[in-house]
């Protein structure tokens, strides 16, 4: 792995500008809420800051060069001892925060729809949420990564319980802070155990991934190094058996904004593909038969529950759960096509599930309820709504045309290399399983005949609504039909990553 | 050949119309008007598809106005379409028919009128793209894009009680189906990346890469699974009676009336995979002659025209799959002009119920005694549809299935016999229930008063019924045209 510092091609420390634009603006927009939280001005303002975000990040992809797999616009600070400030963004990096950046600016808009209270309060919570995200990705300093990840949990936490939508909110963050606090405290100690072996071969302590790549990892701590990171990770990606919070978060916490930052963004599969899988290639290797198989056996077992469920939030829920494991085969088969495959996958399940859980946001401002038995009949008044809902559900099950498509086509592609036919056709069933739900959830909660006795008015879709359909749409089917640039983006640095995994034993 | 490059690429203006004509159906003001657009656009598609016939050179027996252009270059998938004698004629038979259901539907839509003209011309979309595509990745685009407006079409404007249910079914068996179809087409990249180096999804690399015996009996198995299941083959046939009695009436004419699992089998999974084909020829025939009994068996059965219809179609279905079997040129020229004839057959009986259904709220034979009576027009036209199904001469359904049953008789002769009694059943069946839906005694009052067909419903079944006798007189310049491509068909066949 190398780096070019980015005053050898860029006009601005723009990975740096990417993390404190939204903090800055996070700040100076809790200020203006505080002072005056009747004052639309916060609002506007968190607007401009999210717009300016992705700004950034449009520049970022137009600045980065997609030929190399070098990592680029470097910055590097030295603070104390190994935990430096050390940041670099490659086409992966790139496609995330493009990501992030998009995904926030919806939200932002999202939650100005919904007419959430203390809306200027939301709004710095989310920019301070984007920053800590931007941290995570563009740094190449593990121990850093750890650390705004435990901000991350911490600001995610105070979004669920304040704007929780549920009395039980007590049970539901003490659910979530204990699996979260579980793994975040596996990554630090497999961090620190990386630290160590990397002084123990040097003689001095480094939790850079430059450093930690060039160094193999002391053979004796290996494999436990790499359960405490790869369960770490786990737990936020969330993969099966390690997703217990996540229906008790999504029936009681807010209802789309905290599942976007954490299963919008899959960070988790970001982590394993910046480090866990450079790091340690001979115990990814070791043990990837292990990981896919708890990756299949969880696509059924979500599948199965999410059948079972009668509340709309939770079905999400083990909906996420279930494409989860594809995404964790895709990425193990450690074969370059499952990387891309895996890798755009991600983004998709990302953008797909942010449509779902939107238009159920925009359900509940209706129905104020988001169990299946009393919802119904709304497609006959928001039919805009409900289509995107299917066409976020689509996206998941692969359909042609959006691109989810294209990427589980890959994913598909490489588990026959590496896996042969038979895991393949059990993958593929788990997709069409979760069609299965995913079309009963739709039929449930659109198609389905109207309870009599709740008869109500449901309002029709108003243009705020209308523009982010508008937006979801727009992206989840132009990305679908033109996935080429993102191929492209992804290629170089993905090729590095397979370089790894060549003539490793045992593959 | 040069000079076909630089004419007009008419397939994909095809495939623009539609979508435009779709979203402006949609997003019209007045949503009274929304019908008049989509069959505008289906009428403009009819001229579109009368030029591509005129420029198809019908003795080439390769594929013509083909338009190619990189789609996903890493993969490497292109968007590749063209036609040969095999796939044109489907073109205008499927316009047709989607001209008839609009207008079949000009007055039965009561809700979201709008959206259910755009979906009927995505739909109309995704069928021409079926039948066009030479890529097998479009092609499979194609070919799952189709289901969302079916969905949609079945679930929201469906007839019967449990149509939600019935959607469900249909586009889980579908997606179902649709995973060995493409595990089966990456099988072929693969082989073709083992030999070559290189991923390849076009239609016409594939068919150049020879495939060992190994893989090759994989992918038929895997092909013929995704395609048996749309067509539908026994017994993965339980999905079509009931979308034929949930479905919106004119929209199961779609349904039955284009047999895309048999061309699929046509187009794909018998030239990818010739020697499993051939090897494999007995479970073909068995499944056929098991469905040319079944269905006909089961269609006696009935009380209802929609169920009957189904079975019958189930049946004719397996006539076809028992010719394909012979793999030879009368038993593919057969197979071809019976899938043509059964779009006008199939798809024009199932329009002529949904105006009787319009009219008298049932096509049960016990509410229906005696319409001939109130609709002579109707139960004429009917009964001329009726027995072009059952091959009679002078109809284009004795041609197709003449050459069928001489192309089985001569390779599997017993399954050939079972098929002739399989076209007696067929008589039995379907004279039996027109007797007691169109003749005796008028016992509701809603039959009696009901109104013979209107101008534009006659219209449209006259060209149905026109183009049936048409093509029953004169076989011969239709089945030339389809000579060249079967040749090259089984030609290939026998190479491999």
């Amino acid at each position: 792995m190398s780096e070019v510092y980015w005053f050898n091609h860029a006009a601005l420390p723009l990975l740096a500008l990417l993390q404190l634009v939204p903090v800055i603006g996070a700040a100076w927009v809790w200020r203006l809420a505080r002072d005056n939280p009747a004052r639309p001005a916060s609002v506007r303002l968190g607007r401009v800051f999210a717009l300016l975000e992705l700004g950034l990040a449009i520049a970022l992809y137009r600045g980065i060069d997609t030929s190399t797999a070098v990592l680029q616009f470097a910055e590097w600070l030295p603070l104390v001892g190994p935990i430096a400030y050390h940041a670099a963004a490659d086409g992966v990096t790139v496609l995330f925060v493009l990501l992030v950046a998009l995904l926030v600016l919806l939200l932002v808009i999202y939650s100005l729809v919904r007419e959430l209270p203390n809306a200027g309060r939301l709004l710095a919570v989310m920019l301070a949420l984007e920053g800590v995200l931007m941290s995570q990705l563009v740094t190449v300093n593990l121990f850093w990564f750890v650390a705004s990840s435990a901000a991350e949990i911490a600001l995610v936490g105070y979004l669920l319980w304040f704007w929780a939508t549920s009395p039980e909110k007590d049970v539901m963050l003490a659910r979530f802070y204990q699996f979260q606090g579980t793994g975040i405290a596996l990554l630090l100690l497999g961090t620190l155990v990386l630290g160590w072996s990397h002084a123990h071969a040097t003689g001095e302590w480094s939790f850079d991934l430059l450093d930690l790549t060039r160094v193999p990892v002391e053979a004796r701590v290996a494999p436990i190094v790499f359960f405490m990171l790869f369960y770490g990770l786990g737990v936020r990606t969330p993969i099966f058996p390690l997703h217990g919070w996540l229906p008790v978060v999504a029936q009681h916490g807010n209802v789309a904004i905290a599942p976007v930052f954490l299963l919008g963004i899959k960070i988790g599969i970001f982590g394993l593909l910046r480090y866990v899988l450079p790091i340690l290639p001979e115990m990814v290797v070791e043990w990837h038969l292990f990981v896919v198989g708890f990756a299949a056996a969880g696509v059924f077992y979500a599948a199965l529950l999410a059948f079972q469920q009668s509340d709309l939030r939770r079905l999400l829920a083990f909906a996420v759960i279930s494409h989860t494991g594809l995404l964790i085969m895709g990425i193990f088969a450690l074969h370059p096509m499952g990387f891309q495959g895996g890798v755009l996958l991600t983004v998709n399940f990302g953008l797909a599930v942010t449509a779902m859980w939107m238009m159920t946001g925009f359900v509940y401002r209706r129905t104020h309820t988001t169990i299946l038995a009393r919802l119904g009949g709304l497609f006959d008044r928001i039919p805009l709504i409900g289509i995107t809902f299917l066409v976020g559900g689509l996206a998941i099950v692969g359909m042609p045309g959006t691109p989810g498509f294209d990427a589980a086509h890959l994913v598909l592609e490489a588990s026959i290399e590496r896996f042969g036919a038979l895991p393949t056709v059990a993958a593929a069933l788990g997709n069409v399983a979760a069609a299965g739900f995913l079309l009963y959830a739709f039929q449930r909660a659109f198609l389905a005949a109207r309870d009599q006795a709740l008869d109500r008015e449901v309002e029709r879709a108003s243009r705020e609504e209308l523009w982010v359909v508008g937006v979801m749409m727009t992206v989840l089917l132009v990305a679908g039909f033109y996935l080429e640039p993102w191929l492209r983006l992804v290629e170089a640095p993905l090729q590095g990553l397979a370089s790894h995994f060549v003539g490793v034993k045992g593959l | 050949m040069d000079a076909m490059w630089l004419e007009m690429p008419l397939l994909s203006l095809l495939f623009m119309t539609l979508p435009i004509g779709a979203a402006l159906t949609w997003f019209w003001p007045r949503p009274e008007q929304a019908r008049v657009i989509a069959l505008g656009t289906a009428l403009l598609d009819l001229v579109i598809v009368g030029v591509i016939l005129s420029r198809f050179d019908p003795t080439q027996a390769g594929y013509q106005l083909v338009e190619q252009a990189r789609w996903i270059p890493s993969l490497p998938v292109n968007y590749l379409v063209g036609v040969d004698g095999l796939s044109v004629f489907f073109l205008p038979t499927t316009v047709l028919l989607f001209i008839g259901v609009i207008v079949a539907s000009w007055n039965t839509v009561m809700s979201h009128q709008r959206l259910f003209f755009s979906l009927l011309l995505l739909l109309e979309t995704t069928t021409l793209g079926i039948f066009c595509a030479l890529d097998t990745v479009l092609f499979f685009l194609f070919w799952e894009l189709s289901l969302v407006p079916l969905y949609f079409l079945i679930s929201l404007w469906g007839v019967g009680p449990n149509r939600r249910y019935a959607a469900m079914k249909y586009a889980m068996v579908m997606l179902a189906g649709g995973a060995p179809l493409l595990l089966g087409f990456v099988l072929l990249a693969f082989n073709h990346a083992d030999l070559t180096g290189a991923l390849a999804f076009d239609l016409p690399s594939l068919l150049a890469t020879p495939v060992p015996i190994e893989t090759e009996r994989v992918v038929f198995a895997l092909l013929f699974l995704g395609f048996a299941v749309k067509m539908p083959v026994f017994p993965l046939h339980t999905w079509f009676p009931v979308v034929a009695m949930e479905g919106p009436v004119a929209v199961v004419a779609l349904l039955a009336g284009l047999k895309l699992g048999v061309y699929g089998l046509i187009r794909f999974a018998i030239p990818l995979a010739p020697a499993a084909a051939l090897e494999w020829h007995w479970v073909l025939a068995g499944l056929g002659t098991v469905a040319i009994l079944y269905g006909a068996v089961a269609a006696l059965a009935q009380t209802n025209l929609r169920r009957m219809m189904a079975y019958s179609s189930l049946s004719h279905v397996g006539l076809i799959v028992l010719a394909l079997s012979a793999f030879n040129v009368q038993g593919l020229q057969g197979a071809v002009l019976q899938l043509l004839n059964f779009t006008l057959v199939a798809g024009g009986l199932f329009i002529a119920t949904s105006f009787l259904y319009q009219r008298v709220g049932s096509s049960d034979v016990l509410s229906l005694g005696g319409a001939a009576r109130s609709m002579p027009i109707l139960a004429s036209l009917f009964l001329v549809l009726g027995l072009a199904s059952l091959g009679l001469p002078g109809t284009s359904g004795f041609p197709a299935e003449l050459l069928m049953l001489i192309a089985a008789l001569k390779t599997h002769t017993g399954a050939g016999l079972a098929a002739l009694f399989g076209m007696v059943l067929g008589a039995a069946y379907f004279l039996s229930l027109y007797r007691r839906a169109f003749f005796g005694p008028i016992t509701s009052p809603v039959v009696r008063d009901a109104v013979d067909l209107l101008p534009r419903e006659r219209a449209v079944l006259l060209v149905f019924v026109g183009l049936v006798i048409a093509i029953g007189l004169a076989p011969g310049w239709l089945l030339e045209m389809l000579r060249p491509a079967a040749e090259l068909w089984v030609a290939r066949l026998a190479m491999g």
